[in-house]
């Protein structure tokens, strides 16, 4: 009996862990399937360009959150960041391209710092992040007090390229998850981020620098940040500072619902990508249904309660 | 399933004092920056604070009781109850003509949006900011569809009591001091609020010692939504209602509880110091409007001086003072005592 489950135990272990997603993806392709029942062009290559392009951003917010979400901290302000980012590439990125692509970097170091601080002070992550969403809704307000500006043109051709045979906006989504993957799941950095999530003593022990994984995957997480805003300004033409203020609970609903938790130690590119999609799509089907606009950060929210109750059951009858 | 078990919080004991003495001297040093740069007598300036900084502490203390409750328990569906208790009370009172009417419609709907979190939480074991979420984004499409054609103005009785101030003291200030000195009595004086602690230490230490953690949790919910709901139904009548009535309150009443020196990773609630974290942000604003910087450069204010007195607290090896303000992740000397039960992993 002990030979028999021996070697069943680590796939049951990992179909436990790869069910929530599964779950998610599920709910995912019930949604493209009610999108094509009701408009047969969404499964068309435009129809699934024009359907994901609105998205890509979240998606990528979404890994963002991830990779924060895997050392075990949180972050409160990706939102406000977001639209910090839409705004300096309306202004600055514009106006003068080398100050701007410099406060974009700029951002990023910041952001590192702020996880050098937090693991120095030794301070919880959630409130750091809190108090840093102020200081970048402040920045984007300073820089851009209505919303408005312009696209670098190079920003604008990114945002109108249509290649033909597949849609466009798969690939900043594949890529985008991909490298996430490498640098979480496959890579040493990775092992050392996710262990700094589920035992920091243990990877102290091992004489690894704890503070090295949190300052990777906090700059980590501030060039994800950059990117999902640099994506949202090429789609929106402009910036906004609150323009994506939504992205800071969605994100972490995204990644719960693609099977992260917040005791760290799991990374879930792929899951985060696909709960992205699935809360991305929401306003897609709802157009499509015809439902008040209104409606739909209600729907949102009974998908997100459906699907992690659908996990329950799938825990349960997996247990 | 990797479940925590915190180690011994022997260091929130007394030996902290008093945490909630930041947040008032911080407001005292904002409120003498603003007489020294304004010149005028600096009465006026507190009894503005006073009659704005009342909404903030009724969200705020509720969402104190859910931070008390443990690691990852937070309310985010603060600011969507508000706006949307607001059109419903002002709607209720109008139909009725009676305030009083609208201030428990306001409390109901609160009451009612947390009932769902609170089943999400509690039956399907969804984590609490994701439930919250889900309620809130239920609550605030109700809001917009409310919003679209809505008539009915605030009671005028009811604008009048919040607008009362006799010799400079809102009378709304009052009323909630009171309830902040129950809730405090609540949380020490109660079998929920010592139960609330206690779950908020250690939630496996309670269940054992035959806390019923699901009961308090619901009930903490709850309180909060209501609380929410009341301050919905206040604002309204202060302000007016509008769909984002309550935007601002969901950083703001996070950013109270723990400035106010509540632990953030839960099982000890400052109620005063909720207080004085609140009168902080209100005077805050004000100085900032005084000095006639834009909102940008409230937003850089508020979001630096929580930084730094955050970073500055910070954890560290030093103990009580400024550094008892705010919880610490466990230390590597200290996290010897952190248990990691993976026995969920080995029975599948």
């Amino acid at each position: 009996m002990a030979q028999l489950l021996a070697p069943a135990l680590p796939g049951r272990a990992r179909m436990r862990r790869s069910a929530p997603a599964a779950v998610s993806a599920v709910a995912l392709i019930v949604m493209i399937g009610v999108c094509s029942s009701l408009q047969p062009g969404v499964l068309t290559v435009e129809g699934l360009t024009l359907v994901l392009s609105a998205t890509v951003p979240l998606v990528i917010a979404a890994q963002a959150q991830m990779t924060l979400m895997a050392v075990g901290d949180i972050d409160l302000g990706i939102g406000n960041f977001v639209g910090l980012v839409t705004v300096v590439s309306a202004t600055l990125l514009v106006s003068s391209p080398l100050t701007g692509v410099l406060v974009l970097a700029g951002l990023v170091a910041a952001y590192a710092v702020l996880g050098f601080l937090i693991h120095l002070r030794q301070v919880p992550a959630l409130i750091a992040t809190l108090g840093a969403s102020f200081v970048w809704l402040g920045l984007g307000l300073f820089l851009l007090p209505t919303p408005g500006g312009t696209t670098p043109e190079w920003l604008a051709s990114f945002g109108a390229w249509q290649p033909a045979g597949f849609p466009a906006p798969l690939l900043p989504i594949v890529v985008v998850a991909l490298l996430v993957y490498l640098l979480s799941a496959r890579s040493a950095l990775g092992v050392r981020m996710r262990g700094l999530g589920s035992n920091p003593v243990v990877l102290r022990r091992a004489g690894l620098r704890p503070v090295t994984s949190r300052v990777v995957a906090y700059a980590a997480a501030g060039v994800l940040g950059v990117l999902s805003g640099l994506v949202l300004a090429s789609q929106t033409g402009g910036g906004d500072v609150s323009s994506a203020s939504s992205y800071t609970l969605m994100t972490v609903a995204a990644v719960i619902l693609g099977g992260g938790s917040f005791a760290g130690g799991t990374a879930v590119p792929w899951g985060a990508a696909v709960g992205g999609v699935t809360l991305g799509l929401v306003s897609v089907v709802l157009s499509l249904l015809d439902v008040r606009s209104d409606m739909q950060s209600a729907v949102q929210g009974v998908i997100v309660l459906a699907v992690l109750a659908g996990r329950v059951v799938v825990g349960k009858v997996l247990r | 399933m990797n479940i925590r078990v915190a180690g011994p919080r022997s260091w929130s004991g007394p030996r902290n004092g008093a945490p909630w003495v930041w947040g008032f001297a911080a407001a005292a040093l904002v409120w003498l920056v603003i007489l020294v740069i304004s010149g005028q007598g600096g009465g006026q300036t507190v009894s503005l604070a006073l009659s704005l900084a009342p909404y903030l502490v009724i969200v705020g203390l509720g969402q104190m009781l859910v931070v008390t409750a443990g690691p990852g328990n937070i309310d985010v569906s603060v600011s969507s109850i508000i706006s949307l208790a607001g059109f419903v009370s002002v709607a209720a009172a109008s139909a009725t003509g009676s305030a009083a009417v609208g201030i428990l419609a306001g409390i109901g709907v609160g009451v009612l949006v947390a009932a769902v979190s609170t089943v999400a939480i509690l039956g399907l074991s969804v984590p609490p900011i994701i439930a919250t979420l889900a309620a809130g984004l239920v609550a605030s499409s109700i809001t917009l569809s409310t919003a679209n054609g809505f008539t009915a103005v605030p009671d005028a009785g009811l604008r009048a009591a919040l607008n009362l101030r006799p010799a400079g003291v809102p009378v709304l200030a009052l009323a909630i001091a009171v309830l902040t000195v129950l809730v405090a009595a609540l949380l020490r004086r109660t079998v929920y609020g010592r139960s609330l602690v206690a779950v908020g230490q250690n939630r496996r230490a309670a269940e054992r010692a035959g806390v019923p953690v699901a009961r308090v949790t619901a009930t903490t919910y709850l309180l909060s939504g209501a609380l929410a709901g009341l301050t919905g139904a206040l604002l309204a009548a202060y302000i007016a209602p509008s769909a984002d009535l309550g935007t601002r309150y969901l950083l703001d009443s996070v950013a109270v509880v723990v400035i106010g020196g509540t632990l953030i990773s839960g099982g000890r609630a400052v109620p005063v110091g909720v207080w004085g974290a609140a009168l902080f942000f209100i005077l805050l604003d004000g100085l900032v409007n005084l000095v006639g910087w834009s909102t940008a450069a409230q937003n850089l204010l508020k979001g630096g001086l929580v930084l730094f007195v955050l970073f500055l607290a910070g954890g560290g090896d030093r103990s009580g003072g400024l550094a008892s303000l705010f919880r610490r992740r466990p230390r590597p000397a200290a996290a010897t005592t952190t248990t990691t039960i993976t026995g969920d992993d080995t029975d599948g």
